[in-house]
């Protein structure tokens, strides 16, 4: 009986133990807790997705869409914090990984979800991504790139697209844009148009996607799929880097073994990155997602401990990351107007 | 003996050159596609499959760049003995089954892509009008700008 009793004692500080953060994780989270927030998609207690957001440490979590009978999902706060757009489609369909921004109708609302309300149809604003200043979209379908003044909905400029194709981001000086594209020797490449002269030059031409700007312009963070053997049925798993806009000084940010790292998203502040942990080549949308996570972007590049990642990565750092909710493409503001009550 | 009389002689002539002709003639032409099917229609000869064009990808959709030689043309700037780089969306799919939401529209009753094969094409141009996705192109390069989008692609 006491042996027992010991024994279950031992089982629950052992749990607690694996539970519990390291030392070097507590100062990761007390670094960012008061950072401003961070938006995400993830499944309700009802089984819908919602736009969530919570403090950049994973705690204080608020359900800020709370509509069951829609699917919500890819959240953008402008970037002075105050308005969230994100698109909304009928219950039951399924995200997709690769036309997310093109699915379902466009929705604006205060950062803290309130005053939702429809920009437009289904299919409205695809890949909508904010100017700057937070009055006008920048859009990308078949026919070009589109920018949208929000007050008016009128299109004040479009342009060829030359080959982007999805997950376009508008940069925080307001003169260039990065995306996805076809026009770089790989069918998903990480390139960026000038938008004064429409020249596009490839960041990073190695089956790449989801590229974000840092906040002063002068890195971009993708993720990169790793040259592989076939493994996870034939796709491999993806990396997080980042480079300079031309290109240039390609770096490693974060790799782990058996989990694709995407969504990359930099702290308003430039020293942390955000990223969704997918453990399915599609992300999972169907079911619950996979953990985000947060680094610190000083002690990059790093990589989870694994012998084949050492191999490939000799000079890898190994540092903490913050295991955040599930949750799917998050987005950092330093503003406080997400947290304030409705 | 059979005797031959030259009439005899110059009809089974006839006869022989007609069949030899219509044995030699490239398929005339197939019945057209209607007409609003793309703006250019071609029957041309897939010069090759390069090593890599053409894979199994469920979850990523994604077109390839093939390269065909024209053999004849029906609509559009075309003309025979051009080389023109047409995209295929799925090309890993029989054609009738690779229509989707991404791209809709799309079908033929080609099976598979065999480097040889004659087929007859409904084409769509520019690109970028018609799809916006992955793009195998494995003459990135080396090719002009001007690359087609297969609309419809039958076996000749």
């Amino acid at each position: 009986m006491t042996r027992g009793l010991v024994l279950c004692g031992w089982l629950t500080l052992l749990r607690a133990a694996e539970a519990a953060p390291s030392p070097e994780v507590g100062r990761l989270a007390a670094e960012v807790r008061p950072l401003g927030w961070v938006a995400f998609s993830a499944r309700s207690p009802r089984g819908d997705w919602d736009i969530y957001a919570m403090r950049p440490d994973g705690t204080d979590v608020r359900n800020l869409t709370n509509a069951p009978e829609t699917e919500d999902f890819y959240p953008l706060f402008s970037r002075d914090g105050r308005q969230l757009l994100y698109r909304a489609m009928p219950r039951g369909q399924t995200v997709s990984g690769n036309d997310y921004g093109r699915q379902g109708r466009p929705m604006l609302a205060r950062a803290n979800g309130a005053e939702a309300k429809p920009l437009g149809e289904d299919g409205a604003l695809p890949w909508a991504t904010w100017s700057p200043d937070g009055r006008q979209l920048l859009t990308l379908q078949p026919r070009g790139f589109a920018i949208v003044d929000l007050a008016t909905k009128q299109v004040v400029r479009s342009f060829p697209r030359g080959g982007f194709y999805q997950q376009p981001t508008w940069s925080p000086d307001g003169r260039a844009v990065v995306g996805v594209s076809n026009g770089f020797d790989t069918g998903w490449s990480i390139a960026r148009l000038e938008l004064a002269t429409q020249r596009a030059n490839a960041v990073s031409v190695a089956d790449c996607c989801t590229p974000d700007w840092s906040a002063d312009g002068e890195r971009v963070v993708f993720s990169r799929r790793r040259p592989h053997g076939g493994e996870n049925g034939g796709y491999g798993w993806t990396e997080l880097w980042q480079a300079r806009p031309d290109g240039a000084e390609p770096q490693l940010v974060y790799a782990e073994a058996g989990r694709h790292l995407y969504g990359g998203h930099v702290s308003p502040d430039g020293r942390f990155v955000l990223f969704t942990g997918n453990l399915r080549e599609d992300g999972d949308p169907a079911h619950q997602g996979a953990p985000m996570g947060l680094v610190r972007l000083a002690d990059t590049p790093m990589i989870a401990e694994d012998a084949d990642l050492r191999r490939a990565y000799p000079q890898a750092k190994s540092a903490p990351v913050l295991v955040l909710p599930a949750g799917h493409e998050p987005c950092w503001t330093a503003a406080e107007a997400p947290g304030l009550s409705r | 003996m059979i005797s031959r009389h030259p009439s005899a002689v110059i009809g089974s002539g006839l006869v022989a050159s007609g069949f030899l002709l219509w044995m030699a003639w490239p398929f005339s032409t197939p019945p057209p596609f209607p007409a609003n099917l793309g703006n250019v229609e071609v029957v041309a000869r897939l010069t090759e499959v390069p090593t890599g064009a053409v894979f199994e990808r469920e979850l990523y959709h994604y077109a390839t760049i093939l390269k065909y030689e024209v053999i004849t043309c029906a609509r559009g700037k075309v003309l025979p003995g051009d080389i023109i780089y047409v995209a295929h969306y799925d090309p890993w799919k029989p054609r009738a089954a690779a229509a989707d939401a991404k791209a809709p529209g799309i079908g033929g009753d080609v099976r598979a892509f065999v480097a040889g094969d004659r087929h007859h094409l409904a084409l769509a141009v520019p690109l970028d009008d018609h799809y916006m996705g992955g793009l195998v192109d494995k003459y990135f390069g080396r090719r002009p700008a001007l690359a087609y989008w297969a609309l419809r692609t039958d076996a000749d």
